[in-house]
């Protein structure tokens, strides 16, 4: 304790003690400074490392452009807010657990992004991609889910998140044999579940009989559309069996596969109708092979 | 003017509020005049405004096309090509010239597999459901540096520097419009940086003629081609299911194409109908004569057969079959 009127209660004094309080603060500040700048250039925890690929790059402007696209450009009717629905996306999986993403997780989205579709216009399909979606491209009859918005949208991106990151992972994401309830597998699940609810009146389906199960529950189509199709609304099933063109087609909905897809339809009272080789999807095999014997006289 | 006596308040009160509700109305109608005025004012060009969220759609193809079409552009500067494109802000709505867009496609350009283009009058969407995104021959809305623009509409505002959202001048309101202009310049280097086989795929029932002979074509692709590059040309005129069959491969300005090219020395061939691509247009009209399939004529061929009501010699009935198919053959 000083007391006044002591030595050290001179000017001098009190000049040494300021200086030394200035030094130490001053000190302190920059030790404080150091720590925490240390702490951040501390790289981030690395992000787990999956066996698919990893999400898409420039996935935001490319869903976006993609969005405004069909929603501004082709069908303005349907007054979607695209920045609204990326939010809703990205929300769905980022800074989440890649392999733990429900169908809650997507609620939001689906909300916004999904929109009906007419009677009778719905086209599933089933490892008949390719074929598909050149039918409904040019034709325009029929829809199938990537001709929704939904469907459009993400057609061919990846993409997934970590917890420890609020930024995508664009080195890997999890394979669906990794686990199944990644954010890409759960995406296309619930919207093509939503899709099948949707449909109304007769509903097309597309599914190749150039393999030996045209039909089964390892499928998209197989193991979701087919069991959330709406028998109160979907009257009729119309399927075609389709085949390369070399191949024969005669039996081709005969198939047990394609009777086990009968006998599901009939036990959830819609009605099943089967044509192999239809003549439209013939014409569009034949764009490609026209020396094909099939494909002459024409 | 003074309202019906409400429950609320002395009548003073009532009185400054009708004021204040009079005086909001009023404005509110002469800033609807004005609004009214300024937006008649402002459409008068012919043609449709900026595609709203232009950027956006750029951009989403920009790096659409870099990434999943041909991730050997992935090293492109998507950003950096948009503005190069929108530098033509700088110009006004009329001042647009094809070279205004040189930055834009030195930054966009890319090389064009060989043997794979395909060029086009008077009918787009056979054309680019033929083309099919790059799968089968890649036309010029299937290039980096066309796919970003592909139907949309751009152009300056009159009197600003933005993009106007109401209308944009076509080729009816002035030649050099920012559409045009943008068109010309690809087109042209579209035509010089492709080889091998030249596909164009032209339309016999157009009734102003296959051949345009002033177009983009004719103008823009023709001129630029290079001599060295090219091996030949293949033409493709495609008539309408049911026609009308206005011109054919030699005819009318079919034969102002042909010695067009044959005089720059070049290697010329021409099919009326090709069968690849009448596939196509048949998938519309499965059930049209013109579209005639092999199950259909079989049927033919048992029809025929029934008529005479008894077995046939194997050999006379293919002599029958053969000129029964020769006969529909198109």
């Amino acid at each position: 304790m000083v007391r006044e009127g002591s030595p050290c209660w001179t000017q001098k004094c009190r000049g040494l003690l300021l200086g030394l309080l200035v030094i130490l603060i001053l000190g302190a500040v920059v030790v404080l400074s150091a720590v925490v700048l240390a702490r951040r250039r501390e790289p981030p925890a690395p992000l787990p490392q999956w066996k698919g690929r990893g999400s898409t790059a420039h996935l935001r402007e490319i869903l976006l452009g993609r969005c405004f696209s069909y929603a501004g450009l082709l069908h303005p009717e349907l007054r979607k807010d695209c920045l609204k629905i990326w939010e809703a996306f990205e929300k769905a999986f980022i800074s989440k657990n890649p392999c733990n993403i429900t169908e809650e997780d997507y609620q939001p989205l689906m909300a916004l992004a999904a929109h009906p579709i007419p009677c009778n216009k719905t086209l599933l399909w089933s490892k008949t991609n390719e074929l598909a979606h050149q039918y409904t491209k040019v034709r325009g009859d029929l829809l199938t889910l990537e001709d929704t918005l939904l469907g459009y949208m993400a057609d061919g991106l990846m993409w997934c998140g970590s917890p420890s990151s609020a930024e995508m992972n664009y080195q890997s994401c999890p394979h669906w044999r990794e686990c199944a309830n990644n954010p890409n597998s759960i995406y296309w699940k619930m919207a093509s579940r939503i899709f099948a609810e949707a449909a109304c009146g007769v509903v097309h389906v597309m599914l190749n009989g150039s393999i030996s199960q045209p039909f089964g529950n390892s499928s998209i189509f197989g193991s979701v559309e087919v069991h959330h199709l709406n028998p109160k609304r979907v009257h009729l099933m119309k399927v075609w069996v389709i085949h390369n063109l070399s191949a024969q087609s005669s039996d081709s909905c005969s198939k047990s596969s394609i009777k086990e897809l009968k006998s599901i339809l009939e036990g959830r009272n819609i009605a099943f109708s089967c044509k192999g080789d239809h003549r439209a999807v013939q014409l569009i095999q034949c764009v490609g092979n026209p020396e094909e014997p099939a494909c002459r006289a024409c | 003017m003074v309202i019906l006596s409400t429950a609320m308040g002395s009548s003073e009160e009532r009185w400054s509020l009708t004021k204040e509700v009079w005086m909001l109305l009023w404005a509110l109608v002469l800033r609807g005049a004005a609004a009214g005025s300024a937006g008649a004012a402002e459409y008068h060009w012919s043609g449709e405004g900026t595609n709203r969220h232009l950027e956006s759609l750029f951009l989403g193809r920009c790096y659409e096309y870099i990434f999943l079409v041909n991730p050997d552009l992935r090293d492109k500067n998507c950003s950096a090509i948009w503005e190069a494109f929108k530098s033509v802000l700088r110009k006004s709505p009329c001042s647009v010239l094809p070279s205004d867009y040189d930055l834009f496609m030195n930054l966009s350009r890319h090389s064009i597999p060989r043997d794979k283009s395909l060029f086009w009058e008077n009918n787009y969407y056979l054309v680019s459901a033929y083309a099919d995104n790059t799968q089968r021959l890649m036309t010029l809305s299937d290039t980096l540096y066309g796919g970003v623009a592909d139907l949309l509409m751009w152009c300056r505002e009159e009197n600003g520097t933005d993009f106007d959202y109401q209308s944009c001048p076509t080729e009816k309101d002035c030649e050099n419009n920012a559409v045009d202009s943008f068109w010309k310049r690809l087109s042209s280097q579209f035509a010089y940086d492709s080889s091998g086989v030249i596909h164009v795929m032209l339309n016999g029932s157009e009734p102003t003629g296959a051949y345009p002979v002033k177009g983009f074509f004719a103008d823009y692709e023709i001129p630029n081609f290079q001599k060295d590059k090219v091996t030949r040309f293949e033409i493709w005129v495609m008539h309408d299911i049911g026609g009308p069959y206005l011109e054919s491969c030699g005819e009318g300005s079919m034969k102002i194409l042909e010695n067009r090219l044959k005089n720059m020395e070049y290697k010329y061939e021409c099919i009326n109908n090709y069968r690849s691509v009448k596939f196509l247009q048949c998938l519309d009209h499965t059930a049209h004569s013109d579209c005639v399939f092999s199950s259909a004529a079989e049927s033919t061929q048992q029809r025929f057969l029934s008529l005479f009501g008894r077995k046939w010699d194997p050999i006379l009935l293919v002599i029958l079959f053969v000129s029964l198919a020769s006969g529909i053959h198109l």
